[in-house]
């Protein structure tokens, strides 16, 4: 297929591999964080550390949607979902997401009409063919996601669909970086930048990070020689004295991201004051709500959510995970209390979370040999 | 329910799929879309320029390049 089989090339792999080698200098630690949790489930999945020097290590950032979700929203859904005639829509990594009595599938069990759909429009359409009932769509993503919402809710406006609203739980991605970047107990040589993300937002909006932070960062695309290409642009950047963005998925990222989505977006949406992540607390314009000319199809004011903030359990270490202070398996109950069946911590509900993507392709058992 | 812990979800987060337009209807923007394996679905392409023939990224039913 196109734009995948070559970028999946062994050999070209192992060439390139070879060339990160040449350029690390021998003695020096590099920590490169990959924002987005499709790179991480890439990276664990088709065993790209493996090919990287011993002295080049890959930090896992907050890019996966699901796994920043603080509990207090999941409590604040599943209330929506247990009101009288709603039918609850969401995504499929959002129905296991603990919350502090149990999760939306608990919720569904319990008898709450819960649905999970594939896009937002999907939900439109159960609003429509169930106009005698209300329906609540579960939105959540960075910027790759919310043009897919934005679209939708402009479609539910134009068509009058009256009993369709949507709990917004959108997420920019600039926000969390200069939190992480503020974060005293990360040191950190450069970033790869999320590839999808961008084809909305552009790779403009990540030129804070060298100017202000003094780091480079390169996006890039998901297929395995993509990450690589990206690793061996930022220690390049590193070996040469330079500090940019550069974009190594150019086939399909524009440097100014897609105009109609921008647009669209900023129509719908307007930038909450702030909103909480989990493991990485409140921040400041990091969430999107809906803007007053979209407020009837807000969920939040049709009915009255709870809106408590909920303490994570305290054995759970999503939050160092996030901001990649620590790996998966050194948090204390990877692998035994917090397994994909039984998740205590988001990260490992998500395909894209970093202990799901460490515990589905058994990077555990050799690494905890190592510690 | 889709298995989410044996591969990536395409609804949540950054993940995209190329698909190739098979039909277009413009008033609603909507195209019938296929992937590479032929499962097919509509996607909304009103952020897109994209005919029949054309390849496109889609996340969460939206082609988004």
């Amino acid at each position: 297929m196109r734009f995948v089989d070559e970028f999946r090339d062994a050999e070209l792999g192992r060439a390139l591999a070879g060339e990160i080698l040449s350029i690390v200098e021998p003695g020096r630690h590099y920590k490169v964080m990959e924002v987005c949790g499709g790179h991480t489930h890439s990276i664990y999945k088709y065993g790209l550390d493996d090919l990287l020097p011993a002295n080049v290590e890959l930090v896992h950032g907050p890019g996966c949607p699901v796994c920043v979700i603080p509990m207090g929203r999941v409590d604040d859904g599943i209330a929506l979902a247990h009101q009288p005639g709603v039918i609850f829509t969401c995504f499929g990594d959002m129905m296991r997401v603990p919350g502090s009595d149990g999760s939306l599938l608990d919720a569904k069990a319990a008898g709450a009409d819960i649905r999970m759909v594939y896009s937002p429009l999907d939900a439109l359409r159960i609003a429509k063919a169930n106009p005698d009932r209300e329906v609540i769509f579960y939105a959540i993503g960075f910027e790759t996601t919310a043009p897919s919402t934005a679209l939708t809710l402009k479609r539910a406006k134009a068509e009058r669909v009256a009993n369709f609203t949507c709990m917004c739980n959108h997420v920019t991605i600039v926000p969390p970086l200069r939190a992480l970047l503020d974060s005293p107990d990360l040191r950190l040589d450069g970033f790869v930048g999320p590839g999808h993300v961008s084809t909305v937002v552009g790779a403009r909006p990540f030129e804070f990070i060298p100017a202000d932070y003094g780091k480079p960062i390169v996006v890039s695309g998901f297929e395995p020689l993509d990450i690589l290409h990206g690793v061996h642009m930022i220690l390049r950047q590193l070996a040469e004295g330079r500090c940019e963005v550069e974009n190594q998925y150019k086939r399909v990222v524009p440097y100014d991201g897609n105009p109609r989505a921008l647009q669209v977006m900023a129509e719908v949406f307007e930038l909450r004051p702030h909103f909480e992540w989990r493991g990485l607390g409140f921040i400041s314009h990091s969430g999107l709500k809906l803007s007053e000319a979209y407020a009837d199809l807000d969920a939040e004011r049709r009915w009255t959510v709870p809106g408590v903030r909920v303490a994570d359990p305290k054995a759970c270490q999503c939050g160092e995970v996030l901001k990649g202070v620590i790996k998966p398996f050194e948090c204390k109950v990877f692998g035994s209390a917090c397994t994909p069946e039984r998740p205590i911590g988001t990260c490992m509900v998500s395909s894209e979370g970093a202990c799901a993507a460490y515990y589905n392709f058994g990077r555990f058992a050799r690494e905890r040999e190592v510690v | 329910m889709t298995d989410c812990t044996s591969d990536a979800c395409i609804t949540c987060g950054d993940v995209a799929v190329a698909m190739r337009v098979i039909e277009v209807d413009d008033e609603r923007c909507l195209a019938l879309c296929e992937t590479a394996e032929g499962e097919r679905s509509t996607v909304e392409i009103a952020l897109v320029d994209a005919g029949p023939g054309d390849e496109v990224l889609v996340h969460a039913g939206t082609a988004i390049a």
